[in-house]
Order: structure tokens, then C-alpha cells, then sequence
């Protein structure tokens, strides 16, 4: 017996000594031989520009040598959802990536730095090489709570080889939601599993296909709704129609992550909306494919996305912090990295700069669409409880796409949720 | 419900009591101690402390970041009002309304058919048991990989036969009959070894003896055999109604409470609130709602027992 | 006849309750190529391990195996401390307000983990414990549910063994470690195995305070693993399967014990 009361003691012991020990997240990332580890979170990067972001960072690490820039990736569906984990258990990541649509509710919630007080002494700071539109999107109540660091616009990826054995012309920027789905109706064909068309029922593609539709998503003053009406019933039939005719159903998916990337990459996708981040994933695809301005309805509008890097209230390195999102943000390493692999756009305010996206011989031929498309944009509603809206409004076109209710009936209910979380 | 059977006496007092003067009281106070305490404070720290905060909590507005702002009642208020709240309770009745009569039926049928096996009946006890060792998320991604529309075991054995098989937990329809099938098979073996020694602890003359009597296996049945495994069936449901108010790993793990929030069960928005929306006063509110349902309804089945569970 | 009619369904209910772990087994072995073949191949060509090579790749699988093992060691034989010693002064030793504090333990009984993992959460958060081993292993380390079962054992102990010993001038202490709990054997053992489960399947609570994959268990590292492959069911079979294998063995030795403890708990 005494034996055993001996190892219960020494399991004990061993129980507790390990029980303490922490997990990387939140272990002191002040670390070894003086260096300062600082974490960066992002959605952008994984899995097409890892390499890319590896490169910035090993130009910033030889530029500051005592900082050590950990790298850490989700998933843009996860991300959200990680990132506000992390922070409610205070192991918030010291920089991260954050999205116009996310960023007010971050900022007004107070998890995030200050960044005009992090660059007071950073005598190399100029704030004009931002574009000064993006820069200011980034301010909450008169300070710089991130910076910008891309942007991207949605458009119309197409398969020109499948348009071509079809005989169709392929689209054009002047194309309107009727030549798209004529297109797509004549270019389906289930039997070889050949889909004419892709766009994802859900908050994001929406709001921008409201806008098309000519209808807006709030109230001038912001304060309620207003996609409930003729223009939010076309916007929504638009892409609920879609499913299980020219687009492949849920069940058919099968969960499957990035089942269209899959599906356009293989070649039996026509038509699919999706953002320029997938250029370059899209590089070595077997067939000829372009891309076009959205088809629009009664205007163009396309939906454009903005990223911006912020730093954690609650970093314990925010001169750190500040550098790393500087440099990320407006180096000239960063600029011509994210140009170079047609990895989104930077922010910057120098033409120069960007007219190199177009100087070059990598797909799509077509680049010049991207800059169009900039010409008549859609953006995204954006209210303090952001998640929560973009939520609800996605379960209820998801209820309309399945046929659990109408669309009218959706439009109805999502917009009594919304204007509930708006009040 | 032993516990009025064992309940102590008034014991003998300790001998070293009898002896003591103030000292030795001190020390067995002190025994006293020494034996709660270990439980006592991990208990007040882990169980009894979160829940006093979690009143607390559900009293304000939090998003864990800024400081709790003061909001009274709101919280309930917007609670109740709420519709996505009426949904997540509407889920969970739904889930308990088809996961209890197949789980209770299939294992009192299976109970029953293996009561009567002379041969293999451990072994088939085991087979049956083996789900229920093994962890949810196991079991939720078995089923999601059998159930997956896309190619799926099940749906080709539907095809067999000549039917198209549903979209499973891709369909908002059909998510929750997925999720429910799932729990049911997990679950099934617990309720057949529980009502099968129920079945076992009925003595064979009660049987016997109503044959003698001429009864029929329907009557022997009615009159013997359920009122006498009314204890075991109470067992049953109080556990399988608690566990189902509870129910999240599955959902969790097959549908992530979708397709178009179909199976976003109470503890799904719990989670989702606090993790996802950053709302953690709403969050300890909706807690307190669930606790205080699943109080009300396992003080009621207890009430209720009287009437129809036959303690021998 | 009608035997045959009882035993086709028992037979075909057992199938149904195999077919699942063989085909996750079938799964894991199956190139990625053949993973959605139609009809569903049962002797996949060129079947092999990749599946778990690659599952060793992306995560620290045999940490995360470890991991749940010894939460579930240390978490069983705590609660087994704990909840004995309570047991004990319950059934042992009458003190004022005993009943009333008995009532207590048993209210906290009421409270499911579902209820207050967010609570318990901020205030591990409140403590910096978030991503700890501490964090997952502190709120299992006493029962209600177990001091409940042990002191109905300990009750049916015969007063007269421990009466004797504490006459012969033992202290509790040694009366209960030497006495009390020897006696008391099998319950102790229907608790372990009960204790051990609920810790080696929980998931919830873990997936609520654990972010790093070095600390954490198995359901929530396959529930991670599923996240980040959803398409690639092959591995996340192998987790599946890797994950079973342990308390599959531990089931088959202790399968009469674990099965007869739960047949009990219901005829109470």
C-alpha cells in the first residue's frame, strides 16, 4: 500500500508540473537571445501565397534583425471565427489580418492598437504612399486603428475553351445577367458533369448583386434595412435560381471545401464569380480562361475587398508590431512581391507600381478588367455586430436556395434579424 | 433513490469524540476537512464560482474586451424576443422528438429479442455496447462520411434499391434527421444493456405464474412485464431527456449547426454567441435558460414518477 | 421459426453496428483517388498507410494520443481520490449541517458542462489558464456523481469493520485507506471507468479552452484534422481509427465489468 501511495504522490506532482505548462499562443513571446517573436495571423496567404509572404517576411526579418515574424494561416471561412476566439482568451495574435467589413466592429470594440500612437518616432512613416482613400477606411472615431495592405475585386472567371467548343461568343464586359444565363443554360451539361456557372448563395455576393439589381442593402442613415423590396427579390431569385439548374446543389458539393476552385480547375466549370486572389492558383490551368467585369443588371457594380493589417490592443511589442505592419503594408519588397504574383493589389498611392500588374505575360490576358471593374464598385454594408448580419442573411438565402421558403418569405425574415441587431 | 434506504442513522459517536475535550474536537474538525476538501474546493472553484459569475455575467453586456457594461434584464429581454433563440429551443425539441422514441424503441425491442437468446447473447450485448464507448466526434464523422450525398455509403445502398437517396446533412430538411440517426445508433446499445437487466431482474415465476392463470403473452406482457421495468424506462428517459437538451459534440462536428442554421441547437448558439459574436452576456443569459429548463423538466419527470414507475 | 425470426434482426442490428468502424477502417486505407468511387470499393487497388503517414504529417498525433491518455489517468484517479474522501466523511463522519452540504454536492450534479463552459471559460481566462493542461484537467478533478456512488458503497459497508479499527486507536485516515476502500473495490472500479470515458471523450471543454495542438485530445484534434481536410477522408479516417484503437482494447478487457456497472446504474 505504501508503494502505491508513493506513486499517487509522484504521479501528483508530475500531474501539476505539466498542468502548468502553456501552450504557444499564449506562452511570453518575449523568447530567446533578445529576439522578439511576433505573430502575424492571416486569411490571404494560404495556400497559394505562402511562399510570397515568406518572402516579405525574410526581408523584414534582415532589416530587423531582433524580430522574429511567425507566421500563422487559417482558412478565410475559420478565420473569423479563430481570431475572435483568440482574443476573447486574451492569446490574441500581436498582428493580424482584418477586412473592411470586420474591421469597425474590432475597432469600436477596443481589441485594437493604436497605430498613430505605435508610429509617433518612426521618422521613415510617410502616409502618402498609401492611396489616401484606403488609408482613411482604416480610422475609427479620428485614429489609425490598421493599415491597408490589398485590395481585391470579384469578377467573372470563364472557360474559354468550353465556350469555344460550345460555339459561344465568349462574355464581354458589356454582358448583363440575361447573356449570362442564356450562357450558362446552354453550357451546363450534367452528364459529364460540366456545370455552366458558379456563384456562392450568400451575404457577399448579395449585397453586390443588390446593388446591380439597382436596390441598396441600408437606409440612407443606416439605421434599417432596405433590401426588402423588388430589387432584393431579383437580386436574390438571381442567385437562388442558379442552384441545381446551371450550378452544381449542396448535396452535390458534398461539403467539399473549395469544390468550385476544383471545379473551374478541372475544366468543367463555364462561368464562375470569383475574387482575383485566384490568379495565381489558377496559373497552370490546363485550358484557355479569361476574365470580364461581372455581367451586371441595372448598373455594373463589382464587389471590391479590402485588407488591412492591425496590431492587438494587447500586444506586448508594439514598436515591433508597428514596423512589421508598416513594412508588410508599404515596403517596396511588399509591393512588388504582391504584383509579381498577382497576389491582390497593394494600397499604394504609386502608379508606377501598379501599372507593373499589367506589364506582364501571366494569365488571364485580361488584366485590364481588374481596373475597370474599379470603376463602379459595391460596398458592403457595415454594422457593429457584422458576424451576426452576414450570418443571418446567408442562413436565409440558404433557406430560399433549398426551397424551404420563397424568396420573398427570406427577404422578410432576414431583414426582420438584421434590423433587430441594427435597433 | 437509495439514498432515504441509506440514509445514516444517528451513528454511535466516534471514540476519540467521546474522550475530547476541546483539543481533540479541534482535530476532528480538522479530520473533517481533511477528507472534504479536496472535493469541496475544486467543486466551489470549478462549479459553484462560474456559476455565480455566470448570473453575474448574464446580467450585462460583454464582448470580452471592453468593460462589462450594466444592461439589468436586457439580455433575457432580447433573449426571449428573439427569434433565432425560439429556433435554437425548437431545434433541440426536435432533435429530442425524433432522437427518444428511436432510441427507446430500438433498444427496448432489441432488450426484448435478446432476453429470450440463449447463445451469444454477450457477445451480441457487446456489439451493441461498442458505439457507446466510442467518443462523438468519432461517431459524427463516421456518419457524415456515410451520409455524405456526394458518393456516399448510404445513399448508394438507397440507390440499390431503386430510390434516390436525400441530401443528408448538406439539405437543411435533412440535416437534422442525420444528425438524430447518428445519435440513435451511438446510443441504442446504452438503453438495450440498461433495459435488458431491467428485463432480467423480473423473476420468471411472475411469467410463469400468469400463464398458470392463463393469460396471454400480450397481457403477461402489459401487466408484468412493463410496469415492473417502469423503473429502468425512468432511468432511461431522465438521462436521454438531460443528455438531449445538452446535445452539441454531434452537431457540432456534422453541420456545424447548418445548413442554413437547421440544426443550430441551444448549445450551438450558446458557443456561437460567445465565440463568434463576442457576446458573452447573452451567452451566460441563454445558459441560465437552458439550466433552468432542464431543471423544471427533470423535476417534473420526478414528480410524474409516481404515478406510473412501480418500485418492487 | 421463430427463433429465426428473433435472431435475423438481432444479427442484422449488429451489422449495423459493425459496418461503420469496418468501412472507416476500408477508408482510411483507401488512396485518394478511390475515395468516392461509385459502388463504394471495398478492396480498394493499392490500398496502403499513406493515409496515416500523412496524418503524422499534419499533426502531432502521438503527442495529442498522449495527451488524452494521461488526461484521462490523471483526471480518473483524482476524481477517484476526491470523491472517496468524501464519500467517506458523508457516510463516516456526522458533523452539523451534514445533509445540507450533501444537498449541495448532489445540486451541482444538476449543472452540465454545456451550461457552464462559458462561464468556467472566462474565469480560466480571467486566471491567464486558457490553452493549459491545467485548464482541461481542473474541472474533472472532483465529482458529485461520484461521491454520490461511493458513499452508497461505503454505506453498505458494515459499520462494524471500521468501528473496530477506530476502537483499536486507527485514525480515519488509515481506517478509510485500509479498511473502507479495499472493501469498496467494485464500485470504485465501475467510477474509474465511467471517469476515464467522460475524460478520453470529452470534447466540448477542450475544444473551448485548448488552441495549441500540442495540448490537444483526441476528439479535438479530429475534429481540427476534419476542419482543415474536409475533403481528405482518408485521413481524418485514420484519426478516427487511431483514435478507437486504444479504448477499443481497453473495452474488450474490461468490456463485462463496463457493461454490468452501466446495467447497474439503471436498476438503482
Amino acid at each position: 500500500m505504501r508503494r502505491t501511495t508513493k506513486a499517487a504522490a509522484a504521479l501528483l506532482t508530475a500531474v501539476l508540473a505539466t498542468a502548468c505548462s502553456q501552450g504557444s499562443a499564449t506562452r511570453d513571446t518575449g523568447a530567446e537571445n533578445g529576439k522578439v517573436t511576433l505573430r502575424y495571423f492571416t486569411f490571404s496567404a494560404a495556400p497559394d501565397h505562402v511562399a510570397d509572404l515568406d518572402t516579405i517576411v525574410a526581408a523584414f526579418e534582415k532589416e530587423n534583425p531582433a524580430i522574429d515574424v511567425v507566421v500563422e494561416t487559417a482558412p478565410f471561412a475559420d478565420y473569423f471565427t479563430k481570431l475572435q476566439t483568440s482574443i476573447a482568451g486574451n492569446t490574441a495574435p500581436d498582428t493580424f489580418e482584418l477586412n473592411y467589413e470586420n474591421f469597425v466592429t474590432y475597432a469600436s470594440a477596443g481589441s485594437l492598437l493604436d497605430l498613430g500612437a505605435a508610429a509617433t518616432g518612426d521618422d521613415g512613416y510617410q502616409p502618402s504612399v498609401y492611396a489616401a482613400e484606403s488609408l482613411k477606411a482604416f480610422t475609427h472615431a479620428g485614429k489609425q486603428y490598421a493599415l491597408p495592405a490589398s485590395f481585391s475585386t470579384v469578377v467573372l472567371f470563364y472557360n474559354k475553351t468550353l465556350f469555344d467548343a460550345a460555339g459561344l461568343p465568349a462574355p464581354t464586359a458589356d454582358w448583363t445577367w440575361a447573356e449570362e444565363k442564356a450562357a450558362a443554360a446552354k453550357l451546363t451539361d450534367k452528364d459529364k458533369g460540366v456545370y455552366g456557372d458558379f456563384q456562392p448563395v450568400q451575404f457577399f455576393e448579395f449585397y453586390k448583386a443588390l446593388k446591380q439589381a439597382g436596390g441598396e442593402f441600408l437606409t440612407t442613415d443606416g439605421k434599417k434595412t432596405a433590401f426588402n423590396g423588388p430589387a432584393g427579390v431579383k437580386a436574390a431569385t438571381w442567385l437562388v435560381d442558379k442552384v441545381g439548374d446551371t450550378m452544381p446543389t449542396e448535396a452535390e458539393i458534398g461539403g467539399t471545401a473549395d469544390y468550385d476552385t476544383k471545379l473551374f480547375k478541372s475544366g468543367k466549370l463555364a462561368m464562375w464569380h470569383n475574387g482575383i486572389w485566384q490568379f495565381a492558383g489558377m496559373a497552370d490551368a490546363p485550358f484557355e480562361w479569361d476574365v470580364v467585369v461581372e455581367p451586371g443588371d441595372q448598373s455594373k457594380a463589382s464587389a471590391v475587398f479590402h485588407n488591412a493589417i492591425a496590431a492587438s490592443a494587447t500586444t506586448k511589442h508594439p514598436a515591433e508590431a508597428w514596423a512589421w505592419s508598416r513594412f508588410l503594408t508599404s515596403s517596396q519588397v511588399a509591393a512588388t512581391t504582391r504584383i509579381k504574383a498577382s497576389w491582390e493589389l497593394p494600397p499604394v498611392s504609386d502608379q508606377a507600381i501598379l501599372a507593373g500588374y499589367l506589364d506582364t505575360t501571366a494569365k488571364p490576358a485580361n488584366r485590364q478588367a481588374v481596373f475597370d471593374s474599379l470603376k463602379s464598385i459595391a460596398l458592403p454594408p457595415v454594422i457593429a455586430r457584422q458576424q451576426e448580419m452576414q450570418d443571418a442573411m446567408t442562413e436565409e438565402l440558404s433557406n430560399a436556395a433549398a426551397g424551404r421558403k420563397t424568396v420573398r418569405q427570406a427577404l422578410t425574415d432576414a431583414a426582420a434579424t438584421i434590423d433587430g441587431l441594427l435597433g | 433513490m437509495t439514498a432515504t434506504r441509506t440514509a445514516p442513522k444517528a451513528p454511535p459517536r466516534p471514540a476519540a469524540r467521546a474522550v475530547g475535550p476541546r483539543r481533540s474536537r479541534l482535530r476532528y474538525a480538522g479530520t473533517v476537512a481533511l477528507f472534504l476538501l479536496p472535493s469541496a474546493i475544486p467543486l466551489t472553484l470549478f462549479t459553484l464560482v462560474p456559476m455565480a459569475g455566470s448570473l453575474w455575467t448574464s446580467l450585462h453586456e460583454w464582448n470580452l474586451i471592453t468593460p462589462m457594461r450594466w444592461a439589468g434584464l436586457d439580455n433575457y429581454a432580447e433573449l426571449l424576443g428573439d427569434e433565432r433563440t425560439l429556433a435554437a429551443f425548437g431545434h433541440t425539441l426536435y432533435f429530442l422528438a425524433g432522437y427518444l422514441p428511436l432510441v427507446y424503441a430500438g433498444g427496448f425491442g432489441l432488450a426484448l429479442l435478446l432476453n429470450r437468446a440463449r447463445r451469444g447473447r454477450n457477445v451480441l450485448r457487446a456489439v451493441y455496447f461498442l458505439p457507446v464507448v466510442t467518443s462523438w466526434v468519432v461517431v459524427a464523422l463516421m456518419w457524415k462520411w456515410l451520409l455524405n450525398p456526394a458518393g456516399g455509403v448510404v445513399n448508394w445502398l438507397i440507390g440499390l434499391v431503386g430510390l434516390e437517396g436525400p441530401g443528408w446533412w448538406t439539405d437543411p430538411n435533412w440535416a437534422m434527421p442525420s444528425v438524430i440517426l447518428a445519435s440513435a445508433w451511438k446510443d441504442l446499445g446504452f438503453v438495450m444493456v440498461i433495459l435488458l437487466a431491467g428485463l432480467q431482474a423480473i423473476p420468471r415465476e411472475y411469467h410463469e405464474a400468469a400463464r398458470v392463470d392463463g393469460a396471454t403473452a400480450l397481457q403477461s406482457f402489459r401487466h408484468i412485464t412493463l410496469p415492473l421495468l417502469s423503473p429502468s424506462t425512468f432511468f432511461v428517459i431522465v438521462i436521454s431527456l438531460i443528455n438531449g437538451f445538452q446535445v452539441f459534440d454531434q452537431v457540432h462536428v456534422m453541420t456545424g449547426g447548418g445548413p442554413a442554421g437547421a440544426t443550430t441547437v441551444v448549445v450551438e448558439q450558446i458557443y456561437d454567441l460567445t465565440f463568434r459574436y463576442g457576446r458573452a452576456g447573452a451567452a451566460s443569459a441563454l445558459s441560465w435558460l437552458l439550466f433552468v429548463i432542464i431543471l423544471i423538466v427533470t423535476l417534473v419527470q420526478i414528480r410524474a414518477q409516481r404515478r406510473w414507475v412501480n418500485y418492487a | 421459426m421463430r427463433k429465426v425470426l428473433r435472431t435475423i434482426p438481432v444479427l442484422l442490428g449488429a451489422l449495423v453496428m459493425l459496418f461503420p468502424f469496418a468501412w472507416t477502417v476500408v477508408t482510411s486505407l483507401t488512396p485518394d483517388g478511390a475515395l468516392l468511387s461509385s459502388p463504394p470499393d471495398f478492396t480498394p487497388d493499392g490500398a496502403g498507410l499513406d493515409a496515416y503517414r500523412r496524418l503524422l504529417e499534419t499533426m502531432p498525433f502521438w503527442r495529442i494520443v498522449f495527451n488524452s491518455l494521461w488526461l484521462g489517468v490523471a483526471s480518473t484517479a483524482l476524481q477517484l481520490i476526491t470523491s472517496s474522501m468524501a464519500a467517506y466523511a458523508f457516510a463516516r463522519l456526522p458533523f452539523p449541517g451534514r445533509g445540507a452540504l450533501f444537498a449541495v454536492y448532489l445540486a451541482t450534479l444538476m449543472v452540465p458542462m454545456q451550461v457552464l463552459v462559458v462561464p468556467l471559460f472566462l474565469e480560466m481566462r480571467a486566471f491567464n489558464l486558457v490553452d493549459t493542461y491545467f485548464a482541461v484537467l481542473a474541472p474533472t478533478v472532483a465529482s458529485a456523481f461520484g461521491v454520490f456512488l461511493l458513499r452508497q458503497a461505503i454505506a453498505q459497508v458494515p459499520r462494524e469493520f471500521d468501528e473496530a479499527a477506530v476502537l483499536d486507536g486507527a485514525g480515519h485516515l488509515r481506517v478509510f485507506a485500509f479498511v473502507v476502500l479495499p472493501l469498496i473495490r467494485p464500485a470504485l472500479a465501475t467510477f474509474a471507468i465511467f471517469g476515464f470515458l467522460a475524460s478520453w471523450n470529452s470534447y466540448l471543454w477542450p475544444l473551448v479552452i485548448i488552441r495549441s495542438p500540442e495540448f490537444m485530445t483526441i476528439p479535438l484534434g479530429l475534429a481540427t484534422l476534419h476542419g482543415q481536410f474536409t475533403t481528405e477522408w482518408n485521413v481524418v479516417m485514420a484519426g478516427s481509427v487511431v483514435s478507437v484503437v486504444p479504448i477499443l482494447v481497453l473495452y474488450l478487457f474490461a468490456q463485462k465489468h463496463v457493461i454490468a456497472s452501466v446495467a447497474q446504474s439503471g436498476l438503482k
